[in-house]
């Protein structure tokens, strides 16, 4: 009872910061680059408050892991080992990539499995993130701290003046709340909504920036909160990119709404600011209707929070020494995007939100959510508009996979100049109907489906999901079709496992490999077999490789033994 | 119908190499599981104890790495005034391979466990207790000839620094059994990696 209020009174006091607070210095994720990203997510802990440690999940540390850095044109290929208690999985959010690379919720990874997903990176230069996506688990492992971004460069951005050194002038920011129990443990069931902000894990956090313009790449990694962020002066912003890309120029705002999932990048301009004065990144989130998420009244229960309906403090910014080579000017255009109409969709598909009543769970179209279930048929090249009804009882924040799309029409009003640009995910209002444009121009797969879902974490955990195949109707596999037959050598291996097909023009579409007792080692969408697959690392004994064949998805199984 | 066959032969695997036999003679919170000394430890085997703590941990867990040191001292001190300290690793080995008896044993000598570190190959011990996490402790206590547990949860209030600890949860409970008293704070949140359950 007594440790619980303090707790209480230490987190009341978090929250409330003023000019005397104790800040912590903002953590700044190390960065991972070039083509090789070996990424490892585990049980740890980390120390949060005084006293006892926090479990966590973390990857490559104890929350939030490293900030993976892709170049537009390079095939990155991901070695994603899980040494967590619980399978899950890792997903690239925003990314365009094959659905069988994308780490939704069918590519579940076993503990002690390593999943090698690789794709081209066509995306454009922005920010993006991966985060588990184990249905029914998200919330769990999200709040955990499972997670981190991607920053996407390109030769349009670079040719720009834009700030971009990384933790200097050019800073991701994730967003996020915690409450934390009597025993300093992540309390990821009592209410949806955290207690204490953090920004790349770190509570009550402070950072230097120096005196010029300087970029915020900033996550809404929440469970379910929405942001109006604005600074705490009230100064004037500039928001130069969404989801999935810059815009066509910056645009000027004093206060931007970022709901879960969705990025947004700013430019700040501190050139006029004193060394050593401060300022605050701030979210105005008092007095926003119902449906805003974080609205809610209460302290208490499942959507209660000491943040709900109040402004509070993000981040404390101390402006320093302007460095060299700074950015001392707002460029007055960006890139040139040629965005989708609503004339060029051939396709129109409806969804409406249903449910969510006291007790049930929001779904889609009155339907259940399930794995085995495609919703939605697109077939490849097509574009299509997509309209998402609700008029339904709380705002939501709807994502689509393997898309970036341009919104064209929302019926509350005029689509805002900060959300103009390439988007994955978009604050859906209570009472609102919604539209956006994409273009299913690839990766056609009729077995791997992309998911669109609240992002939300307990409205996707609790099934307000679908999911979408893209199909080339020209490539239909047989159903009951055998697969590609192959021999395993050598048989015994000890370095590289090597794969003959008897018919030299199969591919793989999948390869698992298992151990005799059934424990999954490796998971292998579409591998490149030419080298054959590192097997060094296996103690000795039998294994099973399955190999779904990628022309007719059928599967077939050989053994080995390693020596 | 493959994948049932396959945990069939798994379990049947098992049953065999290791020779788990359950006991039905005894409360629940009995057990017979193998010591990485080799030999079967069972409640039954200490008759003079009043009571036994009962300490749920694993290899692999990082947070769990942090307490063997302090497992050595409380038995030091415990297992003298009749209440001895047994560690049970109930992972899931097919996922864990740290966890596997041989690295067991490897892990008791490096760390010079005084207590005996038993392998619940079936994870039975650790539902039969209701363990969620490692470590989590228990202290069980003789009453009418029978086992009742009279503390679940955590070991104390800081996992990676002993000397901040202010709350030792499993000894305090230890204490006020030897001194005929009420355990004060029955029941605490154990903290530590999640046990798998098969
Ligand atoms: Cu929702």
């Amino acid at each position: 009872m007594n440790i619980k209020n303090i707790c209480v009174t230490l987190v009341a006091f978090i929250g409330l910061t003023n000019a005397n607070a104790q800040y912590n210095p903002l953590k700044i994720p190390d960065t991972l680059s070039g083509t090789v990203f070996n990424l490892t997510v585990r049980d740890t802990f980390k120390q949060f408050l005084p006293g006892n440690q926090t479990i966590t999940a973390g990857v490559n540390g104890d929350f939030w892991g490293p900030t993976l850095i892709f170049n537009q044109g390079d095939t990155v290929h991901i070695n994603l080992q899980s040494e967590l208690n619980d399978s899950t999985t890792m997903h690239w959010h925003g990314m365009h990539l094959p659905a069988v690379m994308d780490g939704g919720p069918h590519q579940v990874i076993p503990p002690g499995t390593l999943w090698q997903p690789y794709w081209k990176i066509d995306n454009k230069a922005t920010t993006f993130w991966y985060h588990p996506h184990l249905h029914h688990h998200t919330e769990e492992q999200l709040s955990l701290g499972a997670g981190g971004m991607i920053i996407v460069r390109d030769a349009e951005e670079a040719a720009l003046p834009l700030p971009r050194t990384y933790g200097v002038d050019d800073l991701p920011l994730a967003l996020t709340s915690r409450k934390f129990d009597a025993f300093n443990a992540i309390d990821y069931t009592s209410s949806h909504y955290g207690d204490t902000m953090l920004v790349n894990g770190t509570l009550n956090p402070q950072v230097t920036l120096p005196k010029q313009f300087v970029r915020l790449r900033i996550l809404n990694a929440e469970m379910e909160r929405g942001y109006n962020l604005g600074f705490s002066d009230n100064r004037t912003f500039w928001v130069i990119g969404n989801d999935g890309g810059l815009l066509n120029a910056p645009v000027a705002l004093t206060r931007v709404p970022i709901m879960v999932g969705e990025r947004v990048e700013i430019l700040v301009d501190l050139g006029a600011d004193a060394i050593g004065s401060n300022v605050n990144l701030m979210a105005y989130n008092a007095g926003h209707p119902l449906g805003f998420p974080g609205a809610e009244p209460g302290t208490t229960g499942p959507f209660g929070s000491l943040l709900n309906n109040r402004n509070f403090n993000i981040l404390n910014i101390v402006v320093g020494a302007t460095t060299t080579g700074a950015i001392t000017s707002l460029p007055a255009t960006l890139v040139t995007n040629i965005y989708p109409t609503a004339a060029d969709a051939t396709l129109t598909r409806n969804l409406l939100v249903t449910d969510g009543t006291p007790g049930t769970a929001f779904r889609f179209d009155n339907t259940d959510f399930d794995l085995d279930n495609i919703n939605h048929h697109v077939v490849k090249g097509t574009t299509e508009m997509w309209t998402v009804k609700n008029n339904n009882i709380f705002g939501h924040s709807f994502h689509i996979h393997d898309v970036q799309f341009k919104i064209v029409s929302r019926s509350s009003g005029a689509i805002a100049a900060y959300e103009s640009g390439w988007k994955d995910s978009y604050y859906l209002k209570i009472g609102e109907t919604v539209s956006f444009v994409a273009k299913f121009e690839d990766y056609a797969d009729p077995l791997h489906p992309f998911m669109y879902h609240c992002h939300f974490a307990p409205h996707e955990d609790g099934g307000m999901m679908g999911q979408f195949t893209v199909e080339d109707p020209s490539q239909v596999p047989t159903i009951g079709s055998k697969g590609a037959t192959f021999t395993l050598y050598p048989n015994p291996a000890s370095t590289r496992l090597f794969f003959s097909f008897d018919d030299p023009s199969a591919k793989a579409y999948y390869v698992t490999v298992s151990n005799a007792i059934g424990r999954t080692l490796l998971m292998l969408p579409r591998p490149e077999l030419k080298n054959g697959i590192d097997i060094s690392n296996f103690p000795p004994g039998m294994y099973v490789v399955q190999l779904i064949d990628e022309k007719t998805k059928g599967t077939v199984t050989r053994k080995f033994v390693k020596e | 119908m493959k994948k049932s066959l396959l945990n069939l032969s798994l379990l049947l695997v098992l049953f065999l190499t290791l020779g788990f036999v359950p006991d039905n003679n005894e409360s629940n919170y009995d057990f017979r599981l193998k010591n990485v000394d080799g030999k079967y430890v069972s409640l039954k085997d200490y008759p003079d104890a009043k009571g036994f703590i009962i300490i749920f941990t694993c290899n692999h867990c990082p947070f769990a790495k942090l307490y063997p040191p302090r497992f050595n001292d409380i038995n030091t001190r415990y297992k003298k005034l009749g209440v001895p300290l047994i560690a049970i690793s109930s992972s899931d080995t097919i996922i864990y391979s740290d966890d596997s008896y041989p690295k067991m044993v490897r892990k008791a000598k490096a760390g010079k466990y005084n207590f005996p570190y038993l392998y619940d190959n079936l994870q039975t011990v650790a539902r039969n207790y209701d363990a969620q996490k490692t470590p989590h402790a228990y202290v069980i206590w003789k009453e009418n000839g029978k086992w009742v547990v009279k503390y679940n949860g955590g070991i104390d209030d800081n996992g990676k620094h002993p000397e901040l600890v202010t709350k030792h949860y499993l000894t305090d409970a230890l204490d006020a059994l030897l001194a005929g008293k009420e355990v004060a704070l029955k029941e605490t949140k154990s903290i530590g990696c999640k046990i798998s359950f098969r």
